[in-house]
């Protein structure tokens, strides 16, 4: 099942506007539920590969949070006067990290979602004539990232062969073959565009994108979430202020919810991409 | 009128010293085939660059000289639009795609020319069938194997409707099942559409049947010949047309079918085994008799796998069996398990090496060979069965070039001892990178493997020319005669005819054949080489058969 790219981007600014702007920790439990609420039907058959970077992302703003600030009022307990960590810990502090710490494990959330429904040929192929050169670009050098991850695997592997450690502190010395094998491959792939006729007169579309109602919901809903947020800016979550959250606004919640309309229109046309022309 | 012609082509890379390609002429008729040989690094590549514009347009250089593809002038055209008329398929399998899936990908180029839809329909579904990729088209590229991929990449290629496809070595990293049938599809290409081919290719057997002209480049230098009177001048050619040198048949038949014929006049080799000791000899030679390799019987009765010849009717000479048990066991294997993703790679391999042997594995793609050989090498944990090797131990992988990434040879080899260094004398200087490909191969098992005693390679032959694929037998002989072991994983039959004492088979995680190459590569459908397919007998290669 396919949505529009542009579907996709819409919700996915809609729903990182949401996640930034109103920090309030009942919507963004809300949110963080809609957004796999949306994964599980549209990228079920992919596995997740970075939700440890999402978690790491979450962890470490409340440890510098936590460590570094020195401000609010509920302290938790005093160290003595060490350089930069000394002083007065407090949970005001701990809880402005967890908060900080949710909003970027959403924007890693909302960013699975995209990558896991948006093929980047589409995007490439939506983009204006113009830009369509450096969409191209743009869209190889995403295709590399997980060909560099194996070359970074088989470097690896060929460095334990020579009976050279393979420990993070080899990391530098693995970046510069990363580099030349990226490289070569770069090169490689544009001899290849070169010889396929690549870019020399306006092209053709093999699979056009349709528009579907579904495709419409969505961005109709998005867009409306984002007029809400824009429109009645909600008073922000602030722990330093009050370590309580406040109720959240009739529509800061009418946004989050309305961030659900591509899990709610999954069913809608079961058509395979693939198969448009079948 | 010809398609393409090349009149006084020189070149030179940017900030190369000796030129790339010096006063090249040639032309090519329309439906004509042309195979293009030479040694890597002798400008292969380069010319058939040339032939596309990408050369020298995206690699800039100094170009003289000028290259007319259907009346287009190389110099004035871009690639992208000379891509029209000339298909290209490149030598790395997974280097040439764009997209994300088989149907997207085989549209790309025709997107590119703004054809219509429906008739790009139409021609998917054509290329599709005349590729014979039906079950492919809706996988996503990154599943598919090498050979699929240059199925594909074919494909995509005939898609434009080119005057004419140019392949650039495009088995040269598969291994023969696959380049068997990437070769297929050429061949069907040229008998069904009468395409125009030019195609660089190592394995000549099997197309210099087809072919109208050989092209032979040599440092730059193009010879443009008939195909009897280039293979009759050396270079890659099939072991029939060696045999036929040395018997003198004339004209040189290129393939089994013409040499059929020939073959007949032969003396008939008695079948293999020879019947007695001592009788074998004088019936007709063994396998490279006298030059230092050991014949002997592999394995003793009971030891689990089957004999060529099988354990009990074998009839070996009686100095052969002391020799076996001269020779240390280097490394003993028992009863190996490996299982990994639920698939069971290696399941119960019982194996002996000893110093001095040169061990050829062969099988099918997933018998097994890679993980058994990164297993005794101590890649990976064996899940059941014990290991023991008196040596160190070194592997060599498919991919040679991950090995290497310094600056240049020197600091590749840093430490090494002299006599190691000493080959590679004239390359110190260079960008390991830079190096064709067998230079790479020799310098990587250079680097990994100069010092061990136990010496595991994994498919050293590929992309490998018939004179560097010889200096690494050479090479790996010698290192035997060292008192090393050495264990190949290759699917190179006429190689390790040429090269191994011993050649195991390989299928399901099992070995299910042991012994002389003479015997289990003889009594072979796959695993035959061509003058065993023509001769029989137990004879290998070209220069075993009396004539």
């Amino acid at each position: 099942m396919i949505r529009h790219p542009l579907a996709w981007c819409a919700w996915a600014t809609a729903a990182l506007a949401a996640a930034f702007i109103d920090r309030n920790p009942f919507l963004q439990a809300l949110l963080l539920l809609i957004i796999i609420n949306v994964f599980i039907p549209y990228g079920a058959a992919r596995r997740i590969r970075i939700w440890k970077i999402g978690l790491a992302l979450a962890v470490v703003p409340i440890i510098f949070s936590v460590a570094l600030s020195r401000f609010g009022t509920q302290v938790l307990f005093t160290l003595p006067d060490i350089p930069i960590i000394g002083g007065r810990w407090t949970v005001d502090a701990a809880v402005f990290g967890a908060s900080t710490g949710a909003a970027l494990l959403l924007t890693v959330a909302v960013f699975a979602v995209l990558q896991t429904t948006v093929r980047s040929a589409d995007l490439v192929a939506i983009l204006p004539q113009p830009f369509y050169r450096a969409g191209t670009t743009v869209a190889l050098a995403l295709a590399f990232a997980p060909k560099t991850v194996a070359s970074l695997h088989s470097i690896r592997e060929a460095r334990q062969l020579r009976g050279q450690r393979a420990g993070w502190r080899s990391a530098p010395q693995l970046l510069l073959p990363l580099l030349l094998t990226t490289l070569e491959r770069a090169l490689q792939y544009g001899e290849s565009l070169d010889a396929r006729g690549f870019g020399s007169r306006r092209r053709s579309r093999y699979r056009p994108l349709p528009w579907s109602i579904a495709d419409l919901l969505i961005v109709v809903g998005s867009l409306a979430a984002v007029a809400a947020i824009v429109l009645m800016p909600p008073q922000p979550y602030n722990p330093y202020l009050d370590l309580v959250p406040g109720v959240p606004t009739v529509p800061s919640l009418l946004a989050v919810l309305l961030l659900a309309t591509p899990a709610v229109t999954a069913g809608l046309s079961r058509m395979d991409h693939a198969a448009h022309h079948a | 009128m010809p398609l393409i012609t090349l009149e006084g082509v020189g070149y030179r890379y940017p900030e190369a010293e000796p030129p790339a390609l010096v006063d090249v002429s040639a032309a090519i008729e329309p439906g004509q085939v042309i195979l293009l040989r030479g040694p890597s690094g002798s400008g292969k590549s380069t010319l058939l660059r040339c032939l596309n514009g990408l050369v020298p347009h995206s690699t800039g250089g100094e170009f003289r000289g000028r290259v007319i593809v259907c009346g287009l002038d190389t110099r004035a055209h871009a690639p992208r639009e000379l891509g029209a008329h000339i298909g290209f398929v490149f030598q790395h399998p997974d280097a040439q795609f764009v997209l994300e899936d088989v149907e997207a990908e085989l549209a790309f180029g025709m997107e590119n020319l703004g054809l219509p839809l429906p008739l790009m329909r139409k021609r998917v579904e054509e290329v599709i069938d005349q590729v014979g990729i039906n079950h492919l088209r809706r996988r996503r590229i990154d599943t598919l194997s090498g050979g699929e991929r240059q199925r594909v990449a074919i494909a995509a290629a005939l898609a434009v409707h080119p005057q004419a496809l140019v392949l650039d070595e495009p088995t040269s990293q598969l291994d023969p099942q696959a380049a068997e049938d990437v070769l297929q599809v050429v061949m069907r290409l040229v008998a069904e559409l009468g395409m125009t081919t030019v195609i660089a290719e190592h394995r000549v057997e099997r197309i210099a049947p087809l072919v109208d002209r050989i092209w032979t480049l040599d440092s730059g230098v193009l010879k443009d010949q008939p195909p009897r009177a280039a293979l009759a001048e050396g270079g890659a050619r099939p072991p029939v047309v060696d045999l036929a040198l040395r018997a003198g048949w004339s004209p040189i038949p290129l393939g089994l079918r013409d040499a059929r014929v020939y073959a007949q006049r032969l003396p008939r080799p008695p079948p293999y085994p020879p019947p007695q000791a001592g009788e074998g000899k004088a019936h007709y030679p063994l396998p490279r008799a006298g030059e230092g390799r050991a014949h002997y019987p592999l394995r003793q009765a009971g030891e689990g796998n089957s004999h060529f010849p099988r354990a009990g009717e074998a009839k070996f000479h009686e100095g052969d069996f002391r020799e076996a048990g001269a020779a240390p066991v280097l490394c003993r294997v028992e009863n190996l398990e490996y299982r990994y993703n639920g698939v069971q790679a290696v399941r119960g391999v019982s194996l002996s090496v000893r110093r001095g042997q040169v061990t050829a594995l062969m099988g099918r793609n997933g018998s097994g060979k890679t993980t058994l050989l990164k297993l005794i090498a101590g890649l990976l944990r064996p899940q059941r069965g014990t290991i023991h090797a008196d040596a160190r131990a070194a592997y060599v992988p498919q991919d040679a070039d991950a090995l290497l990434f310094a600056s240049t040879v020197e600091e590749e080899l840093r430490g090494q001892p002299p006599e190691v260094m000493a080959p590679f004398h004239a390359w110190l200087r260079r960008y390991p990178r830079d190096l064709s490909s067998g230079e790479r191969q020799q310098l990587a098992i250079a680097v990994v493997a100069a010092q061990a005693d136990l010496l595991l390679l994994d498919e050293p032959t590929r992309g490998l020319d018939p004179q560097v694929k010889q200096a690494l037998s050479a090479f790996l002989r010698l290192r035997a005669a060292g008192r090393a072991a050495v264990v190949i994983a290759t699917h190179d039959v006429e190689w390790a005819a040429r090269t191994a004492d011993r050649v195991l088979l390989m299928a399901e995680g099992k070995i299910y054949a042991d012994g002389l190459p003479a015997a289990v590569l003889s009594d072979s459908l796959v695993f035959a080489t061509q003058i065993s397919k023509l001769v029989g007998g137990g004879l290998l290669l070209p220069d075993e058969v009396p004539v």
